[in-house]
C-alpha cells in the first residue's frame, strides 16, 4: 500500500480520471497537445467547466486565440454555459485574442519577459480565487515572439509562478500538420509535469476516429494505451475500456 | 515633458495637453529590463523637445488591467501612437513611431 496519496484533481472529461490514477496532480502543468480540431479547446474549457460545477473550483480560462464569444457560443452546444459561470464568480475569462483592437507591435529586442502576461493572468486568479486555470494555446506565444530561448524560460517561470498558487495548469498546444513533435515550440513536454496528446486519425477512406494518449504523468501509474474518444451532446468522453482502432 | 502618474488620475494634468503625443511606458515590479528601457525612452524623447509628449507610465504589478486593456505580455513595452515596441528599444524605433504618430494625426 502506498503510504503517499497525491492529492488529484477530478479532469471533469468522464473516462479519463480512470486512466490516471483518479486525476491530475493538484498544482501539476499539464500539456494537452493535438493537431488542429483534434478537441483541445474544448477538453480544457470542459476541465473548466465541471471543476466550476461539480467540485466547487473557480477557474480562468486565458484565451490567446478564440474570441470569448465563440467559445461560449461553442460550449453553449454541450449545455455548458459559460456566462452563467462568470456571474457567479466561478470563471474568469481573459480576452487576449488576436481578434482585440490593441496597438500594433512593430519591433521586438531581446530584452523582455512574460511579467505583462503574469500580471494580468494573477490578477484573475486572485479575483476568483482559481485553482483551475487554462492557456488556450501556448502555441499563439511562438508566432507572437521571436525569441525562443527567451519565451523558453519565460514560460517556465510563468507556469510555476501560477502553480506556486496551488492552481492546476492546462496549457494547450497546437501540433503543426505535418509535425511529428508536440507542437511549434519543441519543448512543450519539458514545460509539463503531464502530456496528454489527442489524436483524430483517418481510419479509412471515409471516415476518422478519435483518441486520447496520455504520454506522461509524473507521480502517477497511467495507461500507456492510446483510448477511444469521442465529442458528445455533453462534450468529450473517454473510453477507458476501448482501445483506439486506429493503433 | 507632462510626466503622469499612472496612479493619479491623468486627465487632473492642469495643463492642456490635448496637442501633446501620448507616449505610454509598461513596467512591472519584477521586469529587469525596465530600468534601462525608460531610460532610452525618456533621452529620446528630451532631444525631440520633451514639451511635445505626455508620457504615461504603467506598473501592471499594481494596473494589471492596463497591461490586459492594451493587450500587453511582454515588459518592457512601449505605446506610441497605435504601434507598440517590446524589449529595450534603439531610439531609432522611438523615433520612427513619433514620426508615424504624427503623420497619423495630420491625415
Ligand atoms: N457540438 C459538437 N459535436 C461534436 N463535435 C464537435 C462539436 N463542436 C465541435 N466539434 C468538433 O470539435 C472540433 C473542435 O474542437 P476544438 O476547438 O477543441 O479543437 P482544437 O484542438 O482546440 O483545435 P484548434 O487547434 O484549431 O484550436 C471541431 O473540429 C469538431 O470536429
Ligand atoms: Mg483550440
Amino acid at each position: 500500500m502506498s503510504q503517499y496519496q497525491i492529492d488529484r484533481v477530478k479532469t471533469g472529461i468522464p473516462g479519463l480520471d480512470e486512466l490516471i490514477e483518479g486525476g491530475f496532480p493538484r498544482g501539476d502543468t499539464i500539456l494537452i497537445a493535438g493537431k488542429a480540431g483534434t478537441g483541445k479547446s474544448i477538453l480544457a474549457t470542459q476541465f473548466l467547466y465541471r471543476g466550476a460545477v461539480d467540485y466547487n473550483e473557480p477557474g480562468v480560462l486565458v484565451t490567446l486565440e478564440e474570441p470569448p464569444r465563440l467559445i461560449k457560443r461553442n460550449m453553449m452546444r454541450f449545455g455548458m454555459d459559460l456566462d452563467k459561470l462568470e456571474r457567479e464568480g466561478m470563471l474568469s475569462i481573459v480576452d487576449l485574442s488576436p481578434a482585440r483592437d490593441t496597438p500594433l507591435n512593430i519591433s521586438e529586442y531581446p530584452s523582455f519577459d512574460l511579467s505583462g502576461l503574469e500580471a494580468i493572468i494573477m490578477h484573475h486568479i486572485k479575483k476568483v480565487n482559481a485553482q483551475r486555470v487554462v492557456i488556450d494555446t501556448i502555441s499563439i506565444l511562438a508566432y507572437k515572439f521571436k525569441a525562443r530561448d527567451i519565451l523558453r524560460e519565460e514560460l517556465f517561470k510563468l507556469c510555476a509562478h501560477i502553480t506556486s498558487t496551488g492552481c492546476t495548469l492546462l496549457l494547450t498546444s497546437e501540433i503543426p500538420a505535418q509535425d511529428t513533435g508536440l507542437g511549434v515550440f519543441d519543448i512543450e513536454a519539458f514545460l509539463a509535469s503531464g502530456v496528454i496528446v489527442l489524436y483524430n486519425e483517418k481510419i479509412s477512406d471515409t471516415s476518422r476516429s478519435r483518441s486520447i494518449e496520455v504520454l506522461k504523468l509524473r507521480g502517477s501509474k497511467h495507461s500507456s494505451r492510446i483510448h477511444s474518444m469521442r465529442i458528445t451532446d455533453e462534450g468529450i468522453r473517454v473510453w477507458p475500456g476501448e482501445i483506439s482502432p486506429g493503433t | 515633458m507632462t510626466d503622469t502618474d499612472a496612479d493619479s488620475n491623468s486627465d487632473d494634468v492642469g495643463e492642456d495637453t490635448s496637442d501633446k503625443i501620448e507616449v505610454l511606458f509598461f513596467k512591472s515590479d519584477t521586469c529587469a529590463f525596465c530600468p534601462r528601457a525608460e531610460e532610452v525612452l525618456r533621452e529620446t524623447l528630451e532631444e525631440f523637445g520633451a514639451d511635445m509628449f505626455k508620457v504615461i507610465v504603467y506598473n501592471v504589478s499594481e494596473d494589471p488591467e492596463k497591461a490586459e486593456e492594451y493587450g500587453i505580455f511582454a515588459l518592457p513595452a512601449i505605446i506610441i501612437g497605435g504601434m507598440s515596441v517590446t524589449g529595450i528599444p534603439e531610439p531609432e524605433i522611438i523615433m520612427k513611431m513619433i514620426l508615424g504618430s504624427k503623420l497619423g494625426t495630420r491625415s
